[in-house]
């Protein structure tokens, strides 16, 4: 046992290790080497990619010019464009980086991690923004490579077809980053759920209410009050953001975007809330 | 140096520490004893600030946990719970602790081989052992080279070498002048390592006195001695402060000498001796004696003696 801690009894104050204050770039770094160290990272992240360009490239070779009015899956009754196809796979990417979000903080808590966690950074805070900024950004990057890889090998499949468009048509560029930052928020989402609910199945749960099962429900409130609140459901305004046409139900791409992330602040809002206030 | 000041925790109306007032000194090992459920866990918790008190303060090195700029130099610690995810590696989890504090990749090293984990480093935390959980709890704790150790049940779950390992750790720890605080509700094993005693039940203090005392009050230490000439050594080993009692014709039990005189009698008077033990039983009689009205779970006597 060769240690650094071995030093003689009388108290001479020899070589201590060297430690440094607990600063946000150090937490940021911890929190890297955390996300990089569990196996759950790399599963999710992989398969929200494939989710994207896979789905979103076949359905551009599936394509057939005749049955324009028959909307695939998950996007029917809508004009089809080539921006949607490149963007079959964005629902089910959505809860894959949701949950990524969720397991980040929740999963803290059902390991136990987060005694150790804020044991190193009791200011407690650092460590919810860190997670934050990680997630949502690996998700936007990464959701950016996929949805381009989809809309480029989609544009081959759509090669002549009349729905084809190119990176220079209007909106294009707009919907498929509107779409990345749309995932990028949706991971913080689940960022800020896993920490106010402090429970994986709890936050995953919230997560799918929240994103798909909220809309369908508000379908059984009256008319009118469905009219004036359903763009606003997180879901529904961040989906203006990567429509390609902006239509009277939706709000524009700009406002929609805003309210999600509005939704999202929120929420992160009450996460820091209960993790400065309560035990662990 | 750990301060604890009218120390108090509510969990909606039960009170789990009640009023607690002690301190851990540099350069000695402050063993924390109480039955099950006394509050040991909950107070280590409130010195982490990771449960918040209901009211009194607890400081380390004058600061409470939270105000301190690089705490894992302050304090280290092992809890009870599990704080590891099981899907990371002992390197993983450590390097992750050590960047909060930039403390250099070469110390996370160091701590593994001092835990003796070298050759499951970078095996998934999952898969550890009791015992390899709590080593590697122990190299966390040592991390920031703290000044302060403070250790939930640390042999819970070692074997012997483990046990005395942590025995060794704590007094080398102590004698390069680190307070180190640990908590046990073994009294005979604490009393081995350590030189102060916080004694609680029901949250509350029910001693605060170094193991000498403690030992000498309780009228523990006695020894069991056991030789084929016990009547001669009987005789020998009689004087003012010595009770020498003969359960049978090969066997002495006596108190107010130690083990160590015993031995140097028999010696010098050519006795040959068989066995020569030091009794912790009655130190832990003498704990329950203690804590045996503040105990939170009580078991239905089985042997009609039971919490006695
Ligand atoms: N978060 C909590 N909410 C409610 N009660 C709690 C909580 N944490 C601890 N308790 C209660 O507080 C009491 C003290 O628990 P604690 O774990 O501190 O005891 P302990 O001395 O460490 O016991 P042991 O020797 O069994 O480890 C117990 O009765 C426990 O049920
Ligand atoms: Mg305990």
């Amino acid at each position: 046992m060769t240690i650094a801690l071995e030093r003689p009894a009388e108290g001479g104050n020899k070589t201590r290790t060297p430690v440094k204050p607990v600063r946000f770039r150090r937490v940021l770094l911890s929190e890297t080497t955390k996300f990089r160290t569990i196996r759950s990272t790399w599963i999710c992240l992989a398969l929200g990619l494939v989710l994207l360009g896979l789905f979103g490239s076949i359905g551009a070779f599936t394509y057939d010019g005749a049955g324009v009015t028959d909307g695939p899956p998950g996007i029917s009754g809508r004009p089809l464009d080539a921006v949607s196809l490149a963007l079959m796979g964005l629902s089910f990417a959505s809860l894959v980086v949701g949950v990524f979000g969720v397991l980040s903080t929740a999963g803290e808590y059902s390991t136990g991690t987060i005694r150790s966690t804020l044991a190193a950074v009791p200011k407690r805070l650092p460590v919810l923004w860190a997670k934050a900024i990680l997630a949502g950004g690996a998700v936007f990057a990464i959701s950016a490579v996929g949805v381009f890889a989809a809309f480029l090998i989609g544009s081959v499949g759509l090669d002549g077809e009349a729905i084809s468009l190119s990176f220079t048509d209007d909106g294009v560029l707009r919907a498929l980053f509107g779409a990345a930052l749309y995932l990028g928020l949706v991971a913080v989402f689940g960022v800020a759920l896993g920490a106010l609910l402090r429970s994986p199945a709890g936050g995953i749960a919230a997560l799918v209410s929240i994103l798909l099962i909220l809309p369908g429900l508000a379908m059984l409130l009256p008319d009118s009050w469905y009219d004036a609140l359903n763009p606003y459901f997180p879901s529904n305004a961040g989906g203006a953001v990567y429509a390609l046409t902006e239509t009277s139900d939706r709000l524009s791409p700009g406002a929609g975007i805003a309210v999600f992330a509005g939704w999202v602040a929120v929420t992160l809002a009450a996460a820091a809330f209960r993790l400065k206030k309560t035990d662990v | 140096m750990i301060e604890a000041r009218e120390l108090t925790k509510r969990y909606g109306d039960k009170t789990v520490v009640d009023r607690l007032s002690f301190t851990v000194k540099p350069g000695e090992v402050t063993g924390f004893l109480g039955p099950n459920g006394a509050g040991k866990s909950t107070t280590m918790r409130m010195v982490l600030g990771l449960d918040a008190p209901t009211a009194g303060t607890v400081t380390v090195n004058g600061r409470a946990y939270a105000g301190h700029g690089a705490p894992l130099h302050e304090i280290g610690a092992l809890l009870e719970a599990k704080s590891v995810h099981p899907g990371r590696s002992a390197v993983g989890h450590l390097t992750a602790l050590a960047q909060t504090h930039g403390i250099a990749r070469k110390r996370v090293d160091e701590v593994i081989e001092l835990a003796g984990l070298g050759s499951v480093a970078h095996k998934r935390v999952g898969a550890f052992s009791l015992g390899m959980g709590q080593r590697l709890g122990i190299a966390a704790a040592l991390l920031g080279d703290p000044e302060v150790v403070m250790l939930d049940e640390p042999v819970n779950g070692l074997d012997p070498e483990g046990v005395l390992w942590i025995r060794n750790l704590l007094a080398d720890l102590a004698a390069e002048g680190r307070a180190v605080l640990l908590s046990s509700h073994l009294m005979s094993e604490t009393a081995q390592i350590a030189d102060h005693l916080v004694i609680i039940g029901r949250g509350r203090l029910l001693a605060d006195t170094t193991v000498a005392d403690f030992v000498r009050e309780s009228g523990a230490g006695a020894v069991k001695v056991a030789s084929d000439e016990a009547a001669k050594l009987q005789a020998l080993l009689a004087g003012p402060d010595v009770a020498v009692t003969a359960s049978n014709e090969t066997e002495l039990l006596v108190s107010g000498l130690d083990a160590r005189a015993i031995g140097q009698v028999a010696l010098r008077h050519g006795v040959p001796l068989h066995e020569l033990t030091p009794l912790g039983a009655s130190l832990e009689e003498a704990f329950m004696d203690l804590t045996t009205d503040e105990l939170e779970y009580r078991s239905a006597p089985a042997d009609g003696r039971s919490a006695r």
